[in-house]
């Protein structure tokens, strides 16, 4: 099985250290993945700006990047699902097929395609698990509230399983926290006053670890906890199921 | 205005998509007891009162509202408000109890059935203070899709009635009688 | 003035945002109760979207159908392209019959058409008869949601009001008794109405009826009472048969407030002896959006408001920021086929979070039409320049793998750099003003992993 690292711009750029967990789980799972170093980005900061088009020729890096993998694993829902949904304006060869179909967000390709439900490791912290609408609604990797009073998902389980580690129940399980890609600056305001409130509910349920699937959600999430001080600590899950020590 | 019909109708006729399927609405079966149908109603602001003999309807009338009230009813012989189809607002206006047939009751949410054929007059079940429907306990069905089987026809006019006129229209609170009848009783027969 | 500003201005006041935000969470609860306690919700949903498809798609036929059904009933039918032929076809009828005087029930389409001030501009008084609907009538406001159309006053706003316009005592707050004096001053107005004229939820083809759904009994007690009823709908309100009601009867009070139905579904067929009934069909610009593959959807909307109480933005920059008839994700997918130029802003007024499109009772894909909407918007010049030419830019340097590499280096060595104040300027940084900027790495993850793979 081959398998290419797709990390997305800004976790290259200012989580390096969130491309590496990942890159560590994956083989202690058993999976050497490549970086392809030509990779940049999936084009969704121009498509979500309705400038699709210009997203084009980044759409088609991303394919020329990975066309010659079985599978693209990114830990970031948002990103793949905008390659699994939104590659569809560009023409459906062999190529954009399979990139498109063999993208797949990190947790989901863990339990859906490796197969493995528990990753043996210890975090002995109060952690708050913040979904990403992507990740959710768009990937189906959690329940939703819309649907069902039951709390589920992928990321769920596999916290679950570390040894120590305490989830904390929200007030609002899956309201959006508002990062909203150029949503963030474009809608400043909202974006600043939804991530706020995200952040203190997670304060008011005793969340010590802020963290998910989406580094986007959390760069904006940890941008608020940093500008008000809180005591909480901002991490990937990616981080904790590779056995970080805090 | 014949014009602007056409136009549309030109334009739909542009525009709308392929023929797409008209799915069957299946029945969807479900509780129809009159338990369930009691909680409902209850939680909607309704009052359910078992009467065990027809004979006995305007005892439990007296036992309900006050004696003195002005009543509209076809159903009762001490009604003393004579509404028809004809009668004037003014004396509508004061009628203060309104005593009519419901013709089926809807389990899963409380709601039911009345004919312009059982309201005297169109206006009176929402005009009168006060409510009161006399309903068949063996006439009930549990979803909305039995009693629009049940429907063959909708009449004139027509309407499903679930409880007490109401409104939460400021700021969330909710308030029972808004413009129509400030109370509803059921009284299953 | 864009969506943006005009949230800004309902951010000032942060605990009214919070008050806001919560009531209107509340109301999205009591929904999620309801639909949790309806085991087949899922399925009613799918049923009522291919209903509204399959209607659509026969929409000529249905409308013939309705038509011809309506008139046999005794009913007269109308059709009005726009909103000036819908407004002028009701005052017409006004005309006709001498009234000077009309209680109108919850139209949303009467908003649309902004038929209030041109009857009064004609000097015909208008009573909004549902209590939200009079409260801001009474403010001169605009409803700020399709189902709560004052839920953005607190009962303070309410008391103030109606103690200027209906003498109740200053600081009377209480929602009951203000309820109560709203009784009793439209009480007397249903009595001397003449016309009255109210919305459609929905049009059964089949038999020509028109079913007028309300909590208050307002739409009930104004028609019953008026020697003329005047029904205006939007000809998206069309299903084919009498039984396709128990679908939507059952979804649209779950999702709108939680209820299990509303108080009052009344079937108005035919006129009461020796009354007149009228139907209004109106296009204003549905057909055109039927024309659109990608926006047609739009047209199934029930006007439950559920995608208003799930929105995250909403719920914080209120009704009046989308400055459209219709608020909210709904509003911001319908809004641009009126006008694009003026809306231009809704449709990026969204995280795309996609919560509007699972509560939508009729699956309309929301935050689907809100993503290519901007496509459209993009497309057609209809976003800021700057915008514009940013992601241009950014699209040169993402599709260069070298090209980007070299930028994020220069970029993070800036922020490195940079003074905190410089980098975290509000005023040409909207991400800094009440964000810190993540802290830049030494190294990003490329040059890391090119480092590991060089040893």
């Amino acid at each position: 099985m081959k398998v290419a690292l797709f990390i997305p711009c800004y976790v290259d750029q200012f989580y390096p250290q969130v491309g590496i967990a990942t890159l560590q789980l994956l083989e202690k799972l058993g999976v050497r993945a490549d970086f392809p170093r030509q990779q940049t980005c999936c084009g969704q900061p121009m498509a979500n700006s309705g400038c699709e088009r210009d997203a084009i020729p980044v759409y088609h890096n991303f394919v020329d990047t990975f066309e010659n993998y079985d599978y693209v694993v990114g830990p970031a829902g948002s990103c793949v699902y905008h390659v699994r949904k939104h590659f569809d304006i560009i023409e459906q060869t062999p190529a954009v097929q399979h990139v498109r179909t063999n993208t797949r967000e990190l947790f989901d390709f863990i339990l859906n395609v490796l197969g493995v439900t528990e990753i043996p490791t210890t975090f002995p912290h109060r952690v708050g698990l913040h979904l990403s609408c992507h990740g959710q609604r768009g990937l189906h990797q959690a329940n939703e509230s819309e649907m069902t009073p039951v709390r589920d998902g992928q990321l769920r389980r596999l916290l679950s399983g570390v040894r120590g580690l305490e989830l904390t129940e929200l007030d609002r399980n899956d309201e959006c926290c508002g990062f909203g890609g150029t949503f963030c600056v474009s809608e400043a305001g909202i974006s600043a006053r939804m991530g706020q409130d995200r952040v203190h509910d997670h304060v008011r349920n005793g969340t010590e670890v802020l963290t998910g699937g989406d580094m986007s959600c959390l760069m904006h999430l940890e941008g608020i906890v940093r500008r008000q001080k809180l005591p909480i600590r901002v991490l990937h899950a990616a981080e904790i199921l590779n056995g970080i020590l805090l | 205005m014949t014009s602007s019909r056409e136009k549309i109708l030109a334009a739909v006729r542009a525009n709308q998509p392929a023929e797409l399927p008209l799915p069957t609405v299946p029945l969807f079966e479900g509780d129809d007891s009159v338990e369930k149908f009691t909680a409902i109603l209850q939680g909607i602001g309704g009052q359910v009162v078992e009467v065990t003999d027809v004979a006995r309807l305007p005892e439990v009338i007296h036992g309900l509202y006050p004696t003195d009230y002005r009543i509209a009813s076809p159903l009762l012989p001490e009604a003393n408000v004579p509404v028809d189809a004809n009668t004037s607002i003014e004396v509508l206006a004061g009628v203060e109890l309104a005593v009519l047939q419901g013709e089926f009751g809807v389990v899963e949410n409380g709601t039911i059935w009345v004919p312009e054929a059982n309201m005297l007059h169109r206006a009176l079940p929402m005009i009168t203070q006060h409510l009161a429907l006399v309903l068949d306990r063996r006439h009930l069905v549990a979803t909305m899709h039995q009693a629009y089987a049940r429907l063959t026809s909708v009449g004139s006019y027509g309407t499903f009635l679930a409880g007490p006129s109401k409104t939460a229209d400021i700021e969330q609170s909710l308030v029972i009688g808004a413009h129509g009848a400030r109370s509803m009783t059921v009284l299953l027969v | 003035m864009s969506h943006s500003q005009r949230s800004d201005i309902f951010l000032l006041d942060a605990e009214r945002t919070t008050w806001h935000d919560e009531t209107l969470w509340f109301v999205r609860q009591k929904r999620d109760k309801a639909v949790y306690a309806t085991p087949e919700f899922q399925e009613l949903r799918q049923l009522a979207s291919d209903i509204k498809d399959h209607t659509l798609s026969r929409l000529n036929f249905y409308l013939q159908q309705f038509e011809e059904n309506a008139r046999r009933n005794g009913v007269q039918v109308h059709w009005a392209a726009d909103a000036a032929e819908h407004n002028a076809i009701v005052l017409g009828l006004l005309r006709q019959h001498g009234a000077t005087r009309v209680v109108k029930s919850k139209s949303m389409l009467t908003e649309e058409c902004h038929l209030n001030p041109y009857l009064t501009q004609h000097g015909i008084e208008v009573i909004d008869t549902d209590l939200g609907e009079r409260i801001i009538q009474l403010r001169e406001e605009a409803p700020s949601h399709v189902v709560l159309p004052a839920i953005h006053l607190k009962k303070e706003d309410v008391g103030d009001t109606f103690h200027l316009h209906l003498g109740t005592t200053k600081g009377n707050n209480d929602p009951q008794q203000l309820t109560e004096t709203a009784r009793q001053h439209l009480r007397e107005k249903f009595l001397a109405g003449q016309v009255a004229i109210s919305g459609v939820n929905f049009a059964v083809a089949e038999t020509g009826s028109v079913v007028v759904c309300t909590n208050e009994g307002n739409a009930d007690l104004g028609v019953n009472l008026a020697k003329v009823h005047i029904a205006c709908m939007g000809m998206e309100k069309l299903i084919p048969r009498l039984s396709d009601l128990s679908v939507f009867t059952r979804i649209l009070t779950r999702s709108a407030t939680g209820q299990p139905v509303t108080t009052y579904t009344s079937h108005f067929t035919r006129p009461g002896e020796g009354k007149e009934m009228h139907i209004v069909i109106v296009d204003n610009g549905r057909t055109k959006q039927l024309g659109r593959p990608d926006f047609r959807a739009s047209l199934k909307c029930i006007r439950c408001g559920a995608c208003m109480n799930t929105c995250p933005v909403y719920r914080r920059s209120g009704g009046h920021s989308y400055d459209f008839t219709i608020p909210g994700p709904i509003g911001a997918i319908l809004s641009p086929n009126i006008d694009m130029r003026k809306h231009a802003s809704l449709p990026f007024a969204s995280t795309l979070c996609g919560s509007c499109t699972d509560v939508c009772p009729v699956k309309i894909d929301i935050h689907t039409q809100l993503y290519k909407w901007r496509q459209v918007l993009g497309q057609a010049g209809e976003i800021p320049a700057s915008k514009k030419w940013s992601m241009r830019l950014l699209s040169r340097v993402l599709s260069k793998p070298g090209m980007y590499s070299l930028g994020g280096r220069v970029a993070r060595q800036g922020l490195r750099l940079l003074p905190h104040g410089l980098t975290h300027a509000g005023g040409y940084n909207p991400w800094a003003i009440a964000r810190e900027l993540p802290e830049p790495p030494r190294q990003s993850f490329r040059e890391w992993y090119a480092e590991q793979a060089g040893q």
